[in-house]
């Protein structure tokens, strides 16, 4: 015990006022804001897809870039609230990305149906997973930083939520530049990498959130 | 050691409400500098912790030592908490969190003692195996190793204590253990491959 009592006091000597964390609303909102802010300067650089007025009258291509920003903006916040040791007390919303998941996942089944004929596939394949990798390194070496900042208690957990997070940034840049329909292409060379790479986010999260 | 610790669960008398205590005002007035109340709250909290703590872990220089984690851990992460919201959630999340993390590392360090045994498993000649092989099959071989290094391995393979333990009750530092052991298993090796 007397162990205890002079750890205490030596913790309670070094009890200087600590700003609190903001709430993790808040914090998602931070994260969000950076991330749009980069996808935004990413396309204005390489530009969008030529068609994307014509295409924002197809439902389905609506539909998957809505969810695709769902996937974001939900990671986003789970990320945020995963940082919290005791997820803020709101376990229920560090799991809604699994909800979006399967949202996005529906969705892309639907399209794959109502492609008929279907779309041509392109000339390219890996080509899109290594650019969707290249432009999530800076939002997944962000996020893993800011995570580091609090004191995550599911290292795993937030480790795939922050892959997840970044991968979706990449991916709807993608979406948004490349000019390719082909439901079959998008879902190999687009979205199955990403839950991919969200097993390696699995080892990532132990390695970089360990505190 | 099987079945030295129990799972990580909470009881129906752990449950993780404030109930009327003042432990979040004491956190609140800890995040503003009061170093009184920041000795207080941590107090309190070792003492809600210790019972959860001696349920799980039966050594109590081990709950000690996980004790003092936790503390430490509730220092560096009480930015995480605002003060508006229940205390006590919190605290258990970080006590669960360097729990898992002390069982983990116990029995990761069970299991590469055990790989050192099993080591000497492969090579020993095929009639021995055969016979089924344990600490006991090589006891004779252990008595003739110095005192020392035949006592570290009875701790270890017959009384399933970890490296840690037996530094504890041979008075040494858990590495010294560990080197002892290694030079141990070394020199059974070399006299089990003549």
């Amino acid at each position: 015990m007397d162990n205890i009592e002079q750890l205490v006091a030596t913790l309670s000597k070094d009890a200087k006022a600590v700003n609190p964390a903001p709430r993790p609303w808040l914090l998602g909102l931070k994260w969000l804001a950076v991330a749009a802010a980069y996808l935004l300067v990413a396309l204005l650089i390489t530009g969008p897809r030529p068609d994307w007025a014509l295409q924002l009258l197809n439902p389905w291509f609506v539909a998957e870039v809505m969810l695709l920003l769902g996937i974001l903006v939900s990671t986003a916040f789970s990320a945020a609230i995963l940082s919290f040791p005791d997820l803020h007390q709101q376990r229920r919303a560090a799991f809604a990305p699994v909800w979006i998941f399967a949202l996005f996942a529906l969705a892309l089944i639907l399209s794959l149906y109502a492609d008929n004929p279907p779309s041509p596939l392109p000339v390219h394949s890996f080509e899109c997973t290594l650019s969707i990798f290249a432009f999530s390194l800076l939002p997944s070496a962000g996020i893993f930083y800011a995570m580091r900042q609090f004191a995550s208690t599911h290292l795993h957990l937030s480790g795939i939520v922050a892959v997840l997070f970044a991968f979706s940034t990449g991916a709807l840049w993608l979406r948004l530049h490349e000019q390719t329909d082909s439901i079959i292409h998008l879902v190999e060379w687009h979205y199955l990498p990403m839950i991919a790479v969200a097993v390696l986010g699995w080892w990532l999260g132990k390695v970089l959130l360990k505190w | 050691m099987t079945g030295y610790y129990s799972s990580v669960h909470f009881s129906n008398s752990e449950q993780v409400t404030d109930s009327g205590d003042n432990l979040a005002a004491l956190m609140q007035r800890s995040l503003n500098g009061d170093a009184q109340a920041y000795a207080e709250l941590l107090k309190e909290t070792a003492r809600l912790l210790r019972p959860f703590l001696s349920r799980r872990i039966f050594a109590s220089a081990e709950v000690d030592d996980v004790l003092q984690e936790i503390l430490i851990s509730i220092h560096k992460a009480r930015h995480t908490y605002d003060g508006q919201r229940p205390y006590k959630p919190w605290m258990y999340a970080i006590a669960k969190f360097r729990l898992q993390d002390h069982l983990r590392a116990h029995y990761a360090d069970q299991l590469r003692d055990a790989e050192d045994l099993s080591e000497l498993e492969e090579i020993l000649p095929d009639d021995v195996t055969e016979t089924g092989f344990n600490y006991e099959s090589i006891s004779v071989e252990v008595q003739k190793l110095p005192e020392k290094q035949a006592t570290i391995l009875r701790l270890m393979h017959h009384e399933g204590c970890t490296s840690k333990e037996v530094a504890e009750r041979m008075g040494m530092t858990e590495s010294a253990v560990k080197v002892a052991a290694h030079r141990a298993y070394k020199v059974l090796r070399e006299r089990l491959e003549r």
